[in-house]
């Protein structure tokens, strides 16, 4: 294909501001898919992601429209992935901004413009879903027309959903995004923007040639790593494989590499030919997947141990940004502290271990990472039970994200006091319009991954958005609190929280724990400690009745039955110093503040 | 052959309380006629089987047995004698409701052989009776126990339950002095259980009434235990209490694993490790009998660790304790330490606190 012909684009939006509708719509007109066989949100191709409406694997779609070859490289909408969000951009000349004319601009809307943007692509603004009784385009445009420094009457308005505008969308997209450059006689240059895992093939990598050409079967290599590997077919899809001999500069399409591990092919890695003919750098760009959130995964079946790593290891073949380790918790036998990019990617992993692997989890309060110093050295913890207890150290260094809330501004005073609350700062804030405000503030990352999202959801009737980035890392007075029961610590328990805080949570866990504990034969002390302080402190009373009143004839069978049950129950339980505790108690204790996530 | 029972299941009731889960079943007294001859028809099919067993009690139980008439009653305990081999002086008990009886149908009920009698009594406070849907009221229990005395009776049982909601310490004890004050042979009293399959049952469930509270429930039991002492009676088994000479004959044979028959809708029976009962529903149960074939429903044998539990659960709940010398030290010891079990010369017998307990104490004895 003539390399001028070439658009490869995004399309940026907030979720549910309708990328995954738009992209259909231009499927169905481009008719790469016949109506017949369209299934809503073709794109969006795990179950999990149908599930929730939204994308986790960015992948690439090549379309003939207009005798232009249109490539649709999708991305993932959510916080967690802003990195493959960046890498999927890389891969682009141009965007489509797509906003929700009733909504208008969202924190997303705004995070990413400002990468699509900083990578230096031609946006193509649109409103969307203009049929909606409650779209405003005019409000709206105007909105985005200031965003973007554009006349608001330029901004095209269209209907995913009936599709009405969308043939002008594709046409502004062909006229404003320019071509790719790239020369095809250059050493080769492939930016890898996907990776997913295929049983039968190994590793499929979703790449752009930037310089030079990638032939189908070749030696290639991967700068991040130095592995060589041959390669098996390179091809596009259409919206099928469809291999192909090679592909050119300005390209887009899959390689299967030959590799069977995705750790092999990283996400922003650069694929060259191996040897004399291969580029000698990179392209720009490349970073290590770093996990933000941190948990301990365990089987409530401690039999279960081995399948978990095998599960684990296999979830890891297709899921580069996955880390974890062996952890032993005294309370919950043997398990692994698993790294995640975010709270999301947390759900997503444990709900495809559970649903994909059929195994029964306990997963511990996630936490974030600690760097802790201590007489010159430093450590880096991901487990609280691995912290120093009693501020045993000379300071401790936690995350902090860049976050951008976008609310109306009747909100306004609920969404400084979550802040405020979350020991937030301020950087500053900005009228969008006279109604809607864009905050900029700094808070702990460990503020933000229990339910702050849920929240700012609640406290401003669902209209406030949240977008955040890391920012570093801040020291702050933080202390471990751990939960002893009958004078035991419980290390699954143990949480790294503001010394400010320490208090409240120390009641708040005793409290919650005093409901989940069955009663024991003798008083069991719940305590909240940090260090050898007690801080809070809640009594389970010793259990005074468990006999069954009647038993005669017809009774017996029944009632030996029933003892069997509450033996085998017993025999459940997790033994803690004396104490009995159920799984169950640990599920509900650990798993409260959670619910954010899965609503993101 | 050890000492058996018979027991008679009479599956009638004018009512059905809130809180029963018995095979038992209000509105079909029209079947009595029918329910009879089959109660005579399954007694001689399964008489055969049990050839050479003595029998020391017959036992009628409900549902309502008195809702059937007299002379039924009559018919039907002369008729076992026929086909059982029952002792001379077998201990032959009928349930009573307090409201259904009076002198003439207790002296006929005495005169046909019945010769102990068991009431719900459950309560004496009103509120209480109203709240477990018991149609009666304190003073029929009274009357009942004067008409049981005068038609003859001197052995008399009278069922209490305690913990319903509602129902402070004070007013149970009002019961229990109550119920001492009548002087009644024998006295049950039963913390109220909630069992799934009742209205009650999904009251609690739903939330709209209160589950009973056990600690409550823990006291009520420690003043009946002391109340009842004071009056002379022993407490033999967890929940019952007797005069000396007094205690249930019937009931001790489930509780030392002795055999027994079960005659009617939903009985068990039992004997050498094998536990079978009859179908439930009447209706099935006297098609199958009518059919000339015995109506079970269901078996169970006991293999060799499902018999050591059940004989360690029942020699607790006698309170006649189990020997020290069949479980390791290490399992006992905490409990004797904590004041649950005292070991009485080689017999480790539940204390007060114990009983209450029993559950954990089977537990933990058995692991």
């Amino acid at each position: 294909m003539d390399q001028s012909k070439i658009r490869n684009f995004s399309i940026i939006a907030h979720i549910d501001h309708g990328k995954s509708t738009l992209a259909d719509r231009i499927l169905e007109i481009t008719e790469a898919v016949s109506a017949r066989d369209m299934r809503a949100q073709l794109l969006d191709s795990m179950d999990l992601e149908r599930e929730r409406g939204i994308t986790i694997k960015a992948q690439a779609v090549r379309l003939l429209h207009d005798g232009f070859e249109l490539n649709l490289i999708d991305t993932p909408g959510h916080v967690d992935f802003t990195y493959e969000v960046s890498r999927s951009l890389a891969a682009c000349e141009g965007a489509i901004l797509l906003v929700d004319a009733a909504q208008g601009l969202e924190a997303q809307t705004l995070a990413n413009y400002h990468l699509a943007r900083d990578a230096g692509l031609t946006i193509v603004p649109a409103l969307n879903k203009i049929d909606l009784p409650a779209a405003e385009p005019d409000k709206r445009a105007d909105e985005l027309g200031k965003l973007l420094d554009r006349d608001p009457d330029a901004i095209l308005r269209v209907s995913a959903k009936t599709g009405a505008g969308v043939q002008e969308l594709l046409r502004a997209v062909t006229d404003l995004v320019p071509p790719p450059v790239g020369n095809a006689d250059a050493p080769l240059q492939a930016l890898i923007f996907d990776s997913a895992f295929d049983t039968y093939r190994g590793v499929i990598t979703y790449v752009r040639v930037k310089e030079g050409r990638l032939p189908s079967r070749a030696t290639i290599k991967m700068f991040a790593t130095g592995i060589t590997s041959e390669a098996e077919e390179a091809g596009v899809m259409a919206p099928e494989a469809m291999p192909v001999d090679a592909l050119g500069p300005g390209e887009v399409g899959y390689l299967v590499t030959g590799l069977k591990d995705v750790h092999q092919a990283k996400v922003g890695d650069t694929i060259t030919i191996a040897g004399k003919a291969g580029a000698s750098e990179p392209l720009p760009g490349y970073r290590e997947p770093k996990p933000m959130v941190w948990s301990g995964l365990f089987p409530a079946d401690g039999s279960d141990y081995s399948a978990l790593r095998e599960a684990l290891d296999k979830l890891k073949l297709s899921d580069s940004a996955l880390v974890y380790e062996p952890e032993t918790s005294q309370a919950l036998g043997f398990g692994f502290r698993v790294g995640f990019l975010g709270l999301l990617h947390m759900d997503i992993v444990r709900e495809r271990l559970e649903r994909e692997f059929d195994l029964e989890l306990i997963s511990t309060a996630p936490n974030v990472e600690f760097h802790v110093f201590k007489a010159g050295e430093e450590t880096i913890v991901h487990n609280p039970a691995e912290m120093p207890p009693g501020g045993d150290y000379e300071r401790v260094e936690e995350p902090v994200v860049y976050a951008t809330i976008i609310t109306p501004s009747d909100y306004l005073g609920a969404v400084f006091e979550l802040c405020q609350g979350r020991r937030g700062e301020q950087v500053d804030m900005e009228y969008l319009t006279p109604e809607r405000i864009e905050v900029h503030y700094m808070l702990p990352l460990a503020e933000i991954v229990f339910d702050f999202f849920d929240q700012l959801k609640s406290r401003t009737r669902g209209y406030a958005s949240l977008d955040y980035e890391p920012w570093g890392f801040q020291e702050s007075k933080l202390v471990r609190v751990d939960v002893l029961l009958h004078g035991e610590p419980v290390d699954a328990f143990s949480s790294v929280i503001h010394r400010d805080k320490a208090y409240d949570y120390g009641k708040k866990m005793t409290e919650r724990l005093k409901e989940l504990i069955p009663r024991q034969l003798f008083d069991v002390a719940v305590q909240a400690a940090i260090g050898s302080k007690v801080i809070a402190r809640e009594t389970v009373k010793a259990k005074r009745k468990d006999v069954l009143a009647k038993c005669y004839g017809g009774d017996i069978t029944r009632k030996r039955k029933l003892l069997e049950t509450q033996k085998k129950g017993k025999e459940r339980m997790r033994r803690v110093g004396k104490v009995d505790v159920p799984q169950d108690a640990f599920i509900q204790a650990l798993r409260v503040d959670d619910k954010a996530a899965a609503k993101r | 052959m050890s000492d058996a029972g018979i027991y008679v299941h009479i599956p009638f009731c004018l009512t059905r309380c809130g809180y029963c889960d018995f095979n038992a079943y209000a509105g079909l007294d029209d079947l009595q006629p029918r329910y009879l001859q089959a109660l005579l028809k399954e007694a001689e099919l399964a008489a055969p089987g049990w050839a050479g067993t003595p029998f020391v009690s017959v036992f009628l139980g409900g549902g309502t047995p008195t809702t059937m008439a007299p002379a039924d009653l009559r018919s039907l305990l002369v008729h076992l004698r026929d086909r059982f081999e029952m002792v001379a002086d077998a201990e032959v008990t009928v349930e009573a409701n307090p409201d259904t009886v009076d002198v003439g149908l207790l002296g006929a009920l005495h005169d046909a052989g019945y010769d102990r009698l068991s009431m719900g009594a459950q309560s004496f406070d009103p509120g209480v009776l109203a709240s477990l849907e018991r149609i009666h009221q304190p003073a029929s229990v009274r009357a009942a126990v004067g008409a049981a005395r005068q038609a003859g009776y001197h052995n008399v049982n009278l069922d209490l339950i305690y913990g319903t909601e509602g129902e402070t310490i004070e007013s149970w004890e009002r019961t229990l002095e109550e119920t001492i004050a009548l002087t009644p042979e024998h006295i049950s009293a039963y913390a109220l259980t909630i069992e799934p399959a009742t209205p009650l049952g999904r009251q609690v469930a739903a939330g709209t009434r209160a589950a009973p509270d056990p600690d409550l429930q823990a006291d009520m039991f420690g003043l009946a235990c002391e109340l009842l002492a004071g009056a002379g009676y022993r407490h033999y088994e967890i929940s019952n209490w007797a005069k000396p000479g007094f205690e249930c004959r019937h009931n001790l044979g489930y509780w030392e694993r002795r055999p027994y028959v079960g005659l009617g809708a939903g009985a068990h029976a039992y004997r050498d490790d094998v536990r079978w009962w009859n179908v439930r529903p009447p209706e099935t149960y006297m098609e199958k009998v009518e059919a000339g074939e015995l109506p079970i429903g269901g078996s169970e044998s006991l293999d060799p660790s499902d018999a050591y539990l059940e004989e360690v659960f029942l020699k607790l709940r006698i309170l006649e304790g189990v020997p020290a010398s069949w479980f390791e030290p290490d399992r006992y010891a905490p409990f004797v330490a904590s004041g649950l079990l005292e070991d009485e010369f080689g017999q480790l017998v539940p204390t007060e606190r114990g009983m209450l307990l029993l559950n954990e104490l089977v537990l933990g004895l058995t692991g």
